[in-house]
């Protein structure tokens, strides 16, 4: 097994505040991680320690065998922030080559033509709209195309569907498998939905209230592709409880 | 709501104009303390060219230490926003020159740049209109949204990136704002300066020396027109280039 994201004995301390005490975790090539907890546990602390944003006060962490801070001025990883971002002064089209247009002695061989997945996302009739013609939802897409036209190995998402509504939450869902499956990328996915990390992940690490530790690592076992109709099966019932336990048993330890 | 928007300004002025022009009648008030509109215009009328030309001069004068200051403040607001040192720094110093009265300096200025000069007219022009847009370049890239300015961070952006693609861009509406403001500062300076140096002012000082009332209100006019002008190319501009933005769209409700 190769490890797209290695951490060891990491410690995040804010002054006395104390976020993340002592994670130690591999996280496989190729495979979609949630990281569930409680509001304010710390986990979005983490994906920016991950993220090489903010460096761990003790501890190593290692995105494909790089220091996190070396791993983000190689344009490693990818960030899909809770609220998108979007530049207003940018059109859609603009918007999306944003992380290709900076920093570009360090794009990769692998990045992708971000009109392509404007298209795939069906935004492909709003390539010159400004952010505040799209809803939330199509904003939300446009930041997620942002980040895969990267092509980074690593996707880092902190909460990226926590402020849409219901209906377009599902959809969203849909499109998030269908973009990440076959796409070979790792994907690190903060939230704070039982349902979404089911759903998503081939894995999901619960997280104790801050500090973050992780209480549990369970197994998503449902098939791949997901289809949308995944959160109907039985098998998807018994994962959301035994993720739901988790999270009452890691708020009570 | 068209109609109102265009005919509402229309007999506002109409309405101004002929009070001016009745109360300077009714009392019987010196052309020199207020002119009629009337008088003015036909005085204006009969020399033409030379208002026009002495407007231009002033307007040249306004512009040219406008746009040297909008350019010396993005470089002092940039290192005001970059470090807080230099904004500490430079807070005292731009606050000095801003409640400074220039009109005290005006002499001092003249005969150190050369009395019949360009030169103190738009250096103290630069200098009057500086604060104001410092202290707005530097709010305004603080204010850069603080995901943009991590989601930048997270590709490793240079400073330069940043500046160019976040915090310009994020200045924009407070550097209008300031602009605004400044316009009539700077037109008002430009013509306190000028004196011997040519354009309204030049006009404006002789004839107040000389006791000449209608050429003094023909400059004074002068002046309004050129300020409104200037507003008015301003907003232009505004729309031009900061379309993105709420205020330029949003209705009145």
């Amino acid at each position: 097994m190769t490890s797209a994201v290695s951490l060891r004995g990491v410690r995040k301390s804010f002054g006395a505040l104390e976020t993340i005490s002592g994670i130690d975790l591999e996280v496989e090539s190729g495979s979609f991680v949630s990281v569930i907890g409680p509001s304010g546990c710390g986990k979005s602390t983490l994906l920016r320690v991950v993220a090489g944003l903010e460096p761990a006060t003790s501890g190593d962490v290692l995105v494909y065998g790089e220091p996190a801070v070396e791993a983000r001025r190689h344009k490693q990883v990818a960030i899909v922030p809770q609220h998108p971002g979007l530049l207003p002064w940018r059109t859609v089209r603009a918007n999306a080559r944003l992380l290709l247009d900076v920093n570009r002695t360090a794009n990769g061989s692998t990045t992708s033509d971000p009109l392509a997945l404007l298209e795939r996302v069906g935004l492909g009739s709003f390539l010159d709209a400004r952010p505040h013609q799209l809803s939330g939802g199509m904003q939300q897409r446009v930041a997620l195309v942002r980040a895969l036209a990267l092509g980074a190995p690593l996707l880092a998402m902190d909460e990226p569907l926590a402020a849409l509504d219901e209906i377009t939450r599902s959809e969203m869902r849909g499109l998030l498998n269908q973009l990440v499956e076959g796409r070979g990328v790792t994907t690190i996915f903060i939230t704070h939905s039982i349902s979404e990390a089911v759903a998503l992940s081939d894995r999901v690490l619960v997280s104790s209230p801050r500090p973050a530790r992780i209480v549990a690592d369970i197994d998503i076992d449902l098939p791949r592709p997901r289809s949308d109709d995944v959160d109907d099966t039985p098998r998807f019932f018994e994962l959301c409880t035994q993720v739901r336990h988790a999270l009452l048993h890691g708020a009570q330890a | 709501m068209n109609r109102t928007r265009y005919l509402a300004p229309v007999v506002g002025l109409i309405v101004f104009f002929s009070a001016w022009e009745a109360l300077v009648q009714i009392f019987g008030i010196r052309p020199f303390v207020l002119a009629r509109p009337s008088r003015i215009l036909r005085y204006m009328g009969r020399f033409p060219d030379d208002y026009f030309r002495a407007s231009l001069l002033t307007m040249r004068h306004a512009a040219l230490g406008f746009a040297i200051a909008v350019l010396v403040a993005l470089v002092i607001g940039a290192a005001m926003a970059a470090s807080s040192f230099v904004d500490y720094a430079t807070q005292p110093v731009l606050t000095l020159i801003a409640v400074t009265p220039f009109a005290a300096y005006i002499a001092s200025v003249k005969i150190g740049l050369g009395l019949f000069s360009d030169r103190p007219v738009i250096f103290i022009v630069a200098l009057v209109s500086l604060p104001a847009f410092a202290f707005a370049a530097a709010d305004g890239m603080r204010g850069a949204d603080p995901s943009s300015r991590e989601l930048l961070a997270s590709v490793d952006a240079s400073r330069w990136e940043v500046l160019w693609h976040l915090r310009l861009p994020s200045a924009m509406p407070s550097l209008f704002t300031a602009a605004k403001y400044n316009t009539g500062l700077a037109l008002v300076v430009a013509y306190l300066a000028e004196g011997g140096a040519g354009g309204l002012g030049q006009i404006g000082a002789r004839a107040v020396a000389g006791n000449q009332g209608d050429r003094l209100w023909a400059a004074i006019l002068s002046m309004a027109i050129l300020g409104t002008v200037s507003l008015v190319l301003l907003n232009v501009l505004q729309r031009a280039v900061m379309g993105w933005h709420v205020s330029q769209r949003t209705q009145r409700t």
